[in-house]
């Protein structure tokens, strides 16, 4: 199977280490770079600064641990979308904006992928990993608003990604597609 | 007839009382700011709790596996709850 993440930030990052022992092939997708700040909170360590973020978590499961993945270091938008995500028998989305989380969804319906979506709010007070019949991707109060970027809710980062793992490893064995919400406090099926 | 979650300040607590699966969102926001100034919502108490306080929040409504309904009021994601 083919698994596609959306997005290797804080969430994306962390749950692709998360799934690497899985019977699958990987490809990440993500435009951006790795910065200084993101070594906090993104599973990514301080060699990778400056590289491309798919390239480098690539780079990193390779040295790491001897596994493959496909890097895609471009932005998805409405024109890429088949090249991007075709032939994915699973969409994971971890971006961090409704816009690029629509184009996923709107792929994953057209073609009927299934699609799994995970998202943290800023604050750390909440996260959830919920399937594609079930999502709907929060709009900003306005524009740029900020998203969690800093490493100082690590440990829920680490809780959301993992549960993320645990539903995509779900998902491969046996095609159960659990729904989660999560708070600090612990993680609610739903 | 629904259950109410809230979730506020890294804290996450069924309303125990069924509250009508019809209400609006405004109708969510406002029980939930009534419920925690009073004190009904076991360890989420905030006696001054402004009405304002889920005004950016995010009302889910999910069927649940024996076709009740789970209605949580939630922070954005991935913004939070400012």
């Amino acid at each position: 199977m083919l698994i596609v993440f959306c997005g290797v930030g804080a969430l994306g990052s962390t749950a692709v280490t998360l799934t690497r022992n899985l019977d699958a092939t990987l490809r990440l997708v993500d435009f951006d770079r790795v910065e200084s700040k993101n070594l906090a909170s993104q599973a990514y360590v301080k060699q990778s600064v400056g590289k491309n973020k798919a390239q480098a978590l690539k780079l990193q499961l390779a040295n790491f641990y001897g596994v493959s993945a496909e890097a895609f270091a471009v932005r998805l938008t409405e024109h890429n979308t088949q090249e991007l995500l075709g032939g994915g028998g699973l969409l994971v989305d971890c971006f961090d904006n409704a816009a690029s989380r629509n184009l996923v969804s709107a792929f994953a319906r057209q073609h009927q992928v299934p699609c799994v979506h995970a998202a943290i709010a800023a604050d750390g007070t909440c996260g959830l990993v919920r399937w594609d019949d079930q999502f709907v991707a929060d709009a900003e109060d306005e524009p740029g608003q900020a998203t969690c970027e800093g490493g100082e809710h690590l440990p829920m980062i680490g809780l959301v990604a993992s549960v993320l793992a645990r539903t995509i490893q779900e998902f491969v064995r046996d095609g159960r597609r659990w729904n989660s919400f999560l708070t600090p406090s612990g993680v609610v099926r739903t | 007839m629904a259950i109410l979650n809230i979730t506020y300040d890294g804290m996450s607590v069924d309303y125990t009382r069924p509250i009508d699966e019809r209400l609006t969102d405004a109708d969510v926001r406002r029980i939930a700011v009534e419920v925690i100034r009073s004190g009904e919502l076991r360890g989420l108490h905030v006696a001054g709790l402004t009405e304002s306080a889920f005004t950016h929040y995010v009302v889910d409504r999910l069927r649940t596996a024996g076709g009740g309904m789970h209605i949580y009021l939630r922070p954005k994601v991935p913004f939070g709850g400012r």
